[in-house]
């Protein structure tokens, strides 16, 4: 209970519906460019950005000779191996053994030939000649191995995707990554309209799709009567899941709307069946110790959720109300522990303790309160 | 008849070859194999109509064919045949007139080839006898007369079985005929060659390389005999795991690693590390091997067990004897919708591997492995080749189905609830085989105690001969258990 007496402070502007990014405009001058040129510009930027296409469905034009290849891969391979000394005992550390993994999908990204060429080289008596079609060229390999060694570049920015569920999402720099724990949001979703054909039927928002990672997800689940709202405020992220959504054939289904939160959905007040959100909550001040990857690499306004992590979160839970119609189901993903349980706590008292029913903390498979979830009543 | 006749010409001139006019030799056919191999059904006839009577003269023989062939075509594929032996016959009695020591060599060649075809022959008649021929076509018909069913692929994995169990009754099939034409092919070569009072070289070591894959086909067969188990005909996942003992396990478990890729490699089979942890110095932690290929699974299932090593570590700078262990684990590798048993939720206890710490926006790390305990019986699997949680969680989820379905037949359990979990443990530990390198050289498989000094071929693949005798001494087990119930 005493932890909701800070994050009050921020109701009269929560409810006030504004968006988050606006308020920290300090924090992220970067990202308050975009946010700000998205408010300004009627016409919505996702529409001039053309999303990069990832490692994996590029031409292979690129003929080399295998046994360039293969120096490549020992050289590559020697990198993985060398980060050990020169980073143990620190947790934000590079694994060696995770490294040999990743150049192994880099490798299956990047070849076009049968990945086992480059991995077992046995196969192939005097295979050395041989050439063989990459999608990169070898100057680009030795770049993307070293960025992802040396800058700790996200392995998925490397190679432009993410293999999520059983998607293969495109991403890169300005969008989050979509997280294995994320995933379990879809799994909640599918068992409900298992359960319940009703929410098949009705329609449903991601808030800050990001990759679009969830929205499409769950258009998956729905079938094919379902239908899928996905909103983002950054125009980066709102090009690449309109790239993502068009990859799988949803476009009929999963529809894209450029803005903060609930902003490009005020036409839908009230008749959600459901919402489902992984807002940015991490706190502040735990931004500058995150693992290099993240920190370096992610979009902070996917990441900085304000002083305690919980500033879109809260707003979320205020929209849901709103939002949401009887019976309509939510789910929010949070940092964890001590947060999820804030949440329920918020949602419990206050202006919101009439809106809600069935509040749950569901954990994620490593056993932390992960998310929140609950039904309008 | 005249057009044959025509042919028939040069044959006549065979004593003017013999007599030495090497003019003639121009003529020499260079294709001669190519000629056989194009023509191996049309040859049964004389092979068995004529073992009895010892032809004099090619034109007599001829005619031999010619009384009993009234097929144009057939006619003159004979005289072809016997127009080329004639001319490769003339060349090598002029290249070897004068080195009665090399002829000599060659007609002992021709006798153990003799006895060789007289031996693959019998062996040809007892394996068709066997698999029961008639019955074979009877089934074949069945199932074909079924595939043309209009309602046929209303249930389309009943459809596909059907079509696969049809596909491997007439592979059966064809094997069989294959085996009968190979073996006449050879005792043709025989039967010319004694009646032309010479010998071809080139053409009795065709004969040789026929009776040797013959026999390499043969063997192979009476192998898939022994390989009746349900999952026997599946490809096989292997699993490596370095027993404890450090950098000197780890070398062994790599060495074992490459051991079946080559084994893989050499019966043609498709072969895919989909998996391998390394080890801090060398060698692996761990490796999952797919094999993909008819009957992979039933070979190398008898592979499931503790390897032993023996040698002088190459890690200890003492060199001193080591003994280390690795473990073996043969699962079949089966399509998704093959393994049709369900697990209660319940059951199973799924962890994932998480960098650890927050987790969620905080961590971005691709480590999405996926480890499955069956708790009733403790039989776990773990997978990390996928780049997903959820795809990871799945195929693990096949693996473990397709381990326990493995355990209950071996135990005879008709359904998982009846596998008893104290009785895995053991089976999965036993040792098998002991490899020694120093201070002699012997490979010996503790169950079989079959054994060889020539380490190096084993190491290289040559695994056939273990193999063979395990599936024989398991069948024998077999055998005598029924017997005795």
């Amino acid at each position: 209970m005493i932890r909701i007496f800070p994050s009050l402070r921020f109701t009269p502007l929560l409810s006030a519906a504004k968006p988050f990014c606006s308020s920290s405009p300090t924090r992220e001058p970067q990202q308050y460019a975009s946010c700000v040129e998205a408010k300004t510009a009627p016409v919505p930027n996702s529409l001039s950005i053309t999303p990069k296409t990832p490692l994996f469905l590029r031409t292979p034009s690129h003929a080399t000779s295998l046994s360039e290849v293969w120096k490549w891969h020992d050289w590559a391979k020697d990198l993985a191996s060398s980060v050990e000394e020169s980073s143990k005992n620190s947790e934000d550390s590079l694994d060696p053994v995770i490294l040999h993994r990743e150049l192994k999908w880099l490798i299956e990204d990047s070849i076009i030939d049968d990945p086992l060429v480059i991995l077992h080289r046995s196969e192939i008596a005097d295979g050395g000649e041989k050439n063989v079609k990459l999608r990169a060229s070898l100057a680009e390999l030795y770049d993307l191995w070293r960025q992802r060694i040396e800058k700790r570049r996200p392995f998925q920015y490397v190679v432009g995707c993410e293999h999520w569920r059983d998607l293969v999402l495109c991403v890169e720099e300005g969008v989050l990554i979509p997280r294995p724990e994320t995933e379990l949001i879809v799994e909640m979703v599918e068992e409900l309209v298992t359960s319940d054909e009703q929410y098949k039927k009705g329609c449903w928002a991601d808030l800050g799709t990001g990759s679009g990672a969830i929205a499409i997800g769950i258009a998956k689940v729905l079938g094919s009567h379902g239908r899928v709202i996905a909103t983002d405020l950054s125009p980066v992220a709102i090009a690449v899941a309109g790239h993502n959504v068009h990859r799988y054939g949803l476009q009929g289904m999963v529809e894209l709307r450029e803005g903060s939160w609930f902003e490009p959905l005020k036409d839908l007040e009230g008749q959600l069946v459901g919402l489902v959100s992984n807002p940015p909550y991490i706190p502040s001040d735990d931004i500058p110790g995150l693992q290099a990857e993240v920190g370096r690499h992610e979009p902070k306004l996917a990441l900085d959720g304000g002083f305690d992590g919980t500033d879109s979160l809260l707003h979320i839970c205020h929209g849901a109300s709103r939002m949401l119609k009887c019976g309509g189901f939510f789910v929010f993903e949070t940092n964890g522990e001590k947060q999820s349980k804030m949440i329920v706590d918020y949602m419990m008292t206050n202006d919101l303790k009439d809106y809600f029913s069935d509040l749950k903390i569901v954990s994620d498979f490593a056993g932390i309160n992960r998310f929140v979830t609950g039904f309008r009543l | 008849m005249s057009m044959e006749l025509c042919v028939l010409g040069p044959l006549t001139g065979r004593s003017f070859a013999i007599a030495g006019k090497p003019n003639l030799l121009l003529l020499r056919p260079t294709t001669l194999p190519l000629l056989r191999l194009s023509l191996p059904l049309s040859l049964p006839q004389f092979s068995s109509s004529s073992s009895s009577s010892r032809l004099t003269s090619p034109s007599k023989f001829t005619s031999l064919s010619l009384s009993r062939c009234n097929l144009k075509l057939r006619i003159q594929i004979h005289i072809i045949i016997l127009f080329s032996v004639v001319f490769a016959a003339q060349e090598s009695n002029l290249s070897v007139s004068n080195e009665s020591e090399t002829s000599e060599w060659v007609m002992q060649d021709f006798y153990t080839l003799r006895k060789d075809v007289e031996i693959a022959s019998a062996r040809v008649e007892e394996i068709r006898d066997s698999a029961g021929l008639t019955q074979l076509e009877q089934e074949i018909a069945n199932l074909e007369s079924k595939a043309t069913d209009t309602s046929f692929w209303d249930d389309r994995v009943k459809a596909q079985e059907t079509l696969s169990s049809l596909n491997d009754l007439k592979d059966r099939m064809r094997l069989l005929s294959e085996f009968k034409s190979m073996v006449e092919d050879a005792e043709t070569i025989v039967k010319l060659t004694e009646e032309m009072d010479s010998t071809d070289v080139s053409l009795l070591e065709e004969a040789m390389g026929i009776i040797k894959e013959l026999n390499k086909s043969l063997d192979r067969f009476e192998l898939t005999q022994l390989l009746s188990g349900p999952y026997d005909k599946e490809g096989a996942v292997v699993y490596i795991t370095a027993g404890a003992g450090g950098t000197d396990a780890q070398d062994w478990a790599d060495m074992l690693l490459r051991m079946y890729m080559r084994w893989g490699e050499k019966q043609r089979y498709k072969i895919k590390v989909v998996e391998m942890s390394n080890g801090e110095e060398a060698g692996i932690k761990s490796a999952t091997l797919e094999i993909e290929g008819r009957y992979a699974y039933g070979y190398i299932s008898g592979e499931k067990g503790t390897h032993r090593i023996v040698r002088q570590s190459p890690f200890n700078s003492k060199g001193l004897r080591q003994t280390s262990f690795s473990g073996v684990e043969v699962m079949p590798l089966l399509p998704e919708e093959a393994v049709g048993i369900e697990i209660p939720e319940e059951d199973l206890d799924i962890s994932f591997t998480r960098a650890g710490g927050k987790g969620g926006q905080n961590v971005n790390k691709v480590e999405t492995a996926v480890r499955i305990t069956h708790i009733p019986t403790g039989v776990a699997v773990r997978c990390t080749e996928e780049r997903s949680q959820l795809a990871n969680k799945t195929r693990a989820l096949i693996r473990l189905k397709a381990k326990l379905l493995v355990i209950a037949e071996e135990q005879r359990a008709t359904e998982i609830k009846e596998i008893r979990g104290d009785a895995v443990k053991a089976e999965w530990g036993q040792q098998i085989r002991n490899y020694v390198f120093h201070p002699y050289k012997l490979v010996k498989d503790v169950r079989t105690g079959h054994e060889t000094s020539d380490i190096t071929s084993v190491m290289d693949g040559d695994l056939d001969p273990f193999i063979k005798a395990y599936l024989k001494h398991k069948y024998t087990l077999a055998m005598a258990s029924a017997a005795t119930n």
